[in-house]
């Protein structure tokens, strides 16, 4: 333990002064200030800014994929709150998570569909579901529970494997054809069948396990999780049982991915063991990430960010949009003086047309192509951009040497520009950097915008990971060395 | 006190939620008459671009890019394609369709490429009445019993392909002893089940082996084998893994040859010494009449690396596009007129006869599997 | 019994092991040292077979080779090395390094993006398609070495060879020089081996290289036996690669070998007796659920592997 600066008062219990003051000791950063302010904002505020939103978004919509989506959003932010739970309060690596989401799907598949004959009232259906996964993951943890860190995360991503290897090959599930006339959610004895229906379920599943979740993490057993976080061996010696805790997070965290699973399944229609995989668990763990682990307010947040941008960037359109977007506000957010992100565009923009106007002096061939993308933005960007002729194939892949080269390129350049300690050095390297990007993103990147999703949902976790492990709101915690 | 107050709070929102859940209508099933200007149509592609089965989707697409070029070239016409990628993935598959038929401009969608993503998608394209037409969905559930209204599909099913390999390995083969592998994947697994079916009917012994749908390894599997065993049914997506476990019954000393299903079909990845591959389309690689074809589509991607899953959906794409010129007529079409239009589709093909669908969705007739014999790396149709 | 199968079994099981083997080192030499679970070392390995792919390309591709085969193998694997080594050093120094003092989990996370970030951009780059090899046709499969009635491919051969030989030289270099012993200090005692004059942060460098390159090297092994690449393939190697660093013992190099070869074998009995072994219940589509018990059940009954010490836990 550390010794902080001797201070006249009596020292509070429970508080160390070292720890408190760390916060001033640290510039603050537009984040830890959002952060700040929502630790101020009472808990109730808290819930209605969550709800409210979700609560009219059905109202204000009039495209059914709009509503799908918003759907998705609350089920992923279901599983994000469930994983928060292990990941986030007490510290454990569970990579088997996304199992217990196929297990609530694939049960309520077995209570509910003309394959299994029956059709359960969901009212009954999904309480029963989240107990019987919440048990499944005691079971899991029970025999994890004596593996620290980085051991529980591998046994629980075998036993996610196994579960994938059961579910393809099974008779039982059908196998890889996965049970595909599931029975609608039956809702004290009416179906619900329009997609306003499903949302509004799914919200009051969110209401219910958020609120339960914030008086679970303020009760005795919520501290215990954070302090088993904290130090595990310290928790011990203050005779907390922190086996049985763990397992109990498990359990909880288990059941709340059963209830996401058991309402997935029949908002679905189908369930498929090819939808329970390491990318659904990967795109998880950045929502729980990116909005901070541990903060319920965090993740929700998260997983919304997190949907919405996978969403917009499916369509070339609108991730152009986004990704402008972003780098511009990440751009004036993180750089300091105020004028400088300023200074940095407007050099890009007359790098860029020196650049654009030399090549199409020396190489025409390097400029006479036309990029993927169709939004304004995209047009705007053209004749400033370098976009060769047939560097991307039309099957979305690079043809030539190239564009690969390009693509590696950047990603040493940026790992290289972290490497910059001068600010002023970083600002004019920042420059062709960006250029580089720019070019990079409507070549290669655009042409295939699902996969280059995917590509930035793993740049932002190890990036994330570095800059700010606690992520948009979560707390930072102060390692006493 | 606030605790108390809190509970409160969340009981009445929870109540009205529910209730607000179950007093909501069923949207009306009927689908809106939507008219579009047919200034600005849309075909949406809906196949795997990413994953497993991402090459598929990529040549469907790439061939579907050319047959949208070619077609507005020659007719004068604008229309566009819009991207869903279905990652081979059930519910990302069904979000894309839920996207595509919420989009006016979506005239008709292109696919699904596997039959997975046609059965997530089929009731919500049917709810919008809109027309899909797979090039590459073979799944037999598909079309029994029309589940799906506007669904149709420019290729055989798998209720042709099955009893042409039964007939084929029993008949032509004369083969008493075979292995088949399947690859755990919804292709996969039925078409092996229904042609091990057929084949113990006819009295042959078979024998049935699995294998991940990313295995690269087959030896052991391959161990398994016996030595009377002269044929290995392997109905895959893989290519390579076709051409691996040929090679490595030959490294074993087994005298089996095999017998690829649809994916395996590649001249430049499956080359055994002696082998056979079933495919739902022919290859206009070989087809001397659709040089002319292969001579544009190369121009066009300068660098040709498809084979025989492409050219079905530039089919698929081309009637679609005339049903949707053809209910443009007047200015204005519906997606309802489009799928009628649809129905009476009757096109030159450039993969078979002309196509024209049946009442189910299906080609009219049934159309054939193409069957090539590989002989030292060198394909040749035989029917 | 039916000896052939079993000895065939015994020769596909020895090479899937080799490949195993070489990947649980790099496993076992990082978590030694770091007690870092390297999750993105598995796509290590894919990124080297792609390297590996290229430098076929280049050279000629394998019907039409511009050097002789022995001479293409060799640059295949050894550009795979280097390629696969300065990788390793990157994610080390861009993605472990900044997170040292960060609680546990964070590294794990940051290894979870490394991995999808590499897997999804190869996918990017090259497309989802397997890429082939081609190795049946650089060297036909009936030229081999006979073994009683069995004929066993020279590139198995070529393969176990090599790996067996990296091996050793690794076993050498541990074992026998001053590097050996910096990283058998620093992985005893971080701490202490600072503290001797140990310039830690170099050895965990050299340690990341040297354990990447094992991993670049085992890529080109698996796409010249096996025939075909692809951007997932690091995922399987690596899971089975983590399994057999765990049997052996992990931080422990010769568990680490035998633990590789005892995975390899044991997948491959699997694949050929679990039918008979259950009666015909299970095919060999559950051939996978074996390696994963065989890693529960050494997880629980003994953690520290075969070859490992228990760990005492200092406070």
């Amino acid at each position: 333990m550390s010794t902080g600066p001797q201070s006249p008062e009596p020292p509070r219990i429970g508080v160390d002064e070292w720890v408190a003051s760390s916060e001033e000791r640290r510039a603050r950063s537009v984040a830890d200030r959002l952060q700040e302010r929502l630790e101020r904002t009472p808990a109730a505020a808290k819930l209605v800014a969550l709800a409210l939103p979700f609560a009219i978004f059905p109202l204000l919509v009039d495209s059914d994929y709009l509503k799908q989506v918003g759907i998705d959003t609350l089920i992923f932010v279901l599983l994000a709150l469930g994983l928060n739970v292990a990941v986030g309060w007490v510290g454990l690596l569970d990579l088997g998570f996304v199992a217990f989401f196929g297990l609530g799907a694939y049960l309520y598949a077995s209570v509910a569909s003309e394959y299994a004959g029956r059709h359960w009232e969901a009212q009954f259906a999904v309480p029963a579901i989240a107990i019987a996964v919440a048990a499944a993951g005691f079971l899991v943890g029970l025999p994890s529970r004596r593996l620290v860190g980085d051991y529980l995360a591998i046994v629980t991503l075998f036993f996610l494997q196994i579960w994938l290897v059961v579910l393809i090959n099974a008779s039982f599930t059908r196998g890889p054809n996965g049970i595909s006339d599931i029975y609608p959610l039956k809702l004290f004895g009416r179906e619900i069948v329009s997609l306003n229906g499903y949302y509004y379920v799914t919200f009051a599943a969110f209401v219910v396990i958020v609120s339960f979740l914030y008086l679970l993490g303020r009760s005795r057993t919520g501290r215990a999780w954070r302090a088993v976080r904290e130090d595990e061996l310290a928790a011990e010696l203050m005779t907390m049982p922190v086996n049985r805790l763990k397992l109990m997070a498990f359990a909880v965290g288990a059941g709340i991915a059963g209830v996401a699973g058991a309402l997935f399944a029949p908002a679905q229609g189908a369930v498929f063991p090819a939808s329970f995989d390491i990318v659904l668990l990967i795109t998880v763990y950045a929502m729980v990430v990116l909005g901070g682990a541990g903060s319920l307010f965090g993740v929700t947040v998260g997983a919304v960010l997190i949907n919405a941008s996978l969403e917009a960037l499916r369509d070339p359109d609108d991730a152009s949009w986004l990704f402008y977007g972003v780098v511009v506000l990440a751009l004036i957010l993180l750089m300091r003086p105020r004028w400088l992100p300023v200074a940095v565009l407007g050099a890009t923009a007359v790098f860029g047309v020196v650049v654009h106007e030399v090549a199409e002096q020396v190489r025409p061939s390097l400029v006479s192509g036309t990029t993927f993308g169709t939004a304004s933005v995209d047009r705007l960007v053209d004749s400033w951009v370098l976009v060769p002729e047939g560097a991307v194939g039309p099957d979305g892949l690079p043809a030539g040497a190239l564009a690969r080269l390009a693509y590696i390129g950047l990603i040493a350049a940026i790992l290289a520009l972290t490497l910059i300690r001068s600010p002023l050095w970083r600002a004019i390297a920042l420059v062709p950097v960006l250029y580089l990007t720019f070019c990079v993103w409507e070549n290669i990147l655009l042409a295939q915008p699902a996969v280059a999703r995917f590509v930035l949902i793993g740049a932002m976790l190890v990036a994330l990971m570095a800059v700010r492990p606690q992520g948009l709101f979560g707390k930072q915690r102060v390692e006493v060395v | 006190m606030r605790k108390a107050l809190f509970v409160v709070g969340l009981a009445g929102l929870v109540a009205a939620a529910v209730v607000t859940a179950a007093v909501a209508r069923p949207a009306a099933q009927a689908a809106p008459a939507q008219v579009a200007a047919c200034t600005n149509v849309s075909l949406g592609f809906l196949g795997p671009l990413t994953g497993p089965a991402g090459f598929l989707g990529q040549e469907q697409l790439s061939w579907l890019r050319f047959g949208v070029q070619k077609y507005n070239r020659a007719e004068g016409t604008r229309f566009k394609v819009v991207l869903g990628d279905t990652q081979l993935k059930a519910p990302v598959a069904r979000t894309v369709a839920r996207r595509f038929a919420s989009d006016r401009n979506v005239m008709a969608v292109i696919g699904g490429s596997e039959s997975q993503a046609v059965r997530v998608s089929g009731k919500l394209f049917q709810a919008a009445s809109l027309a899909s037409v797979s090039g590459s969905a073979t799944a037999i559930d598909l079309t029994k019993g029309r589940p799906y209204r506007t669904f149709f599909r420019v290729i055989p099913n798998d209720a042709i392909q099955g009893p042409d390999i039964i007939n084929f390995v029993s008949r032509n083969l004369k083969a008493r002893n075979v292995v088949i592998i399947d690859s755990q994947d919804d292709y996969s697994v039925p078409l092996s089940s229904a042609v091990a079916r057929g084949l113990r009917a006819r009295n042959v012994n078979v024998g049935r082996e699995s294998v991940a749908a990313d295995d690269t390894d087959f030896s052991s599997v391959v161990a398994n084998v016996g030595s009377n065993v002269t044929v290995v049914i392997f109905a895959t997506q893989v290519a390579t893994a076709a051409n691996t476990l040929s090679n490595q019954l030959r490294e074993q000393g087994k005298r089996a040859i095999v017998f690829g299903t649809d994916g395996a079909y590649s001249p430049s990845q499956f080359k055994p010494r002696s082998g056979y591959v079933s495919v739902f389309a022919p290859d206009l690689h070989f087809d001397p009449r659709a040089r002319a074809v292969i001579r544009e589509y190369r121009r066009f991607v300068s660098k040709d690396t498809s084979g025989a899953f492409g050219p079905a959906t530039y089919m698929a794409a081309w009637v679609a596009m005339s049903a949707i010129e053809r209910a443009c007529a007047d200015g204005t079409a519906t997606r309802a007129e489009v799928v009628r239009q649809l129905r009476r589709t009757n096109s030159p093909s450039i993969i078979g006869p002309n196509i024209r669908f049946d009442a189910k969705g299906d080609l009219r007739g049934g159309g054939a599997f193409v069957i090539y014999r590989i002989t030292n790396g060198k394909y040749a149709a035989i029917r | 019994m039916d000896w052939d199968k079993l000895v065939q079994l015994i020769v596909n099981g020895l090479t899937l092991g080799s490949v195993y083997a070489l990947v649980a080192l790099g496993f076992s030499m990082v978590y030694g040292i770091l007690k870092l679970l390297n999750l993105a070392h598995g796509d290590v390995l894919m990124i080297g077979a792609f390297i590996g792919w290229g430098v076929l390309g280049w050279l000629g591709g394998a019907q039409d080779p511009v050097v002789a085969v022995w001479l293409l193998i060799v640059l295949m694997i050894l550009a795979a090395m280097v390629g696969g080594g300065f990788l390793g050093v990157a994610i080390e120094r861009f993605a472990y390094r900044p997170l040292r003092r960060a609680p546990r989990i964070a590294p794990l996370i940051s290894a979870l993006g490394v991995s999808f970030f590499i897997q999804n951009s190869v996918l990017l780059l090259f497309g989802a398609n397997f890429r082939s090899y081609e190795s049946f046709d650089l060297v036909d499969v009936e030229v081999g070495v006979s073994v009683g009635p069995l004929n066993i491919w020279i590139l198995r051969i070529v393969v176990m060879a090599a790996a067996l030989a990296m091996m050793l030289g690794l076993w050498i270099l541990v074992t026998r020089t001053k590097l050996g012993k910096a990283m058998r200090a620093t992985a005893f005692d971080r701490e202490a081996a600072a503290m001797m004059g140990i310039d830690v942060d170099r050895v965990i460098v050299k340690t990341f290289f040297i354990g990447s390159a094992l991993a670049g090297a085992a890529g080109v092994l698996v796409g010249l036996v096996f025939g075909s690449i692809n951007h997932f393939m690091g995922f399987g190697y690596g899971l089975k690669g983590f399994t057999a660093a765990v049997v052996g013992g992990i931080g422990s190099i010769p568990g680490a070998m035998f633990g590789g070869l005892f995975i390899g074998l044991a997948e491959a009995f699997s694949v050929g007796y679990i039918e008979d072994l259950t009666r015909g219940r299970l095919g060999s589509a559950f051939s996978d659920l074996v390696v994963f018990l065989i890693l529960v059940i050494f997880m629980l009954v003994r953690p520290q592997g075969i070859f490992g010490k228990p760990e005492v836990k200092k406070v």
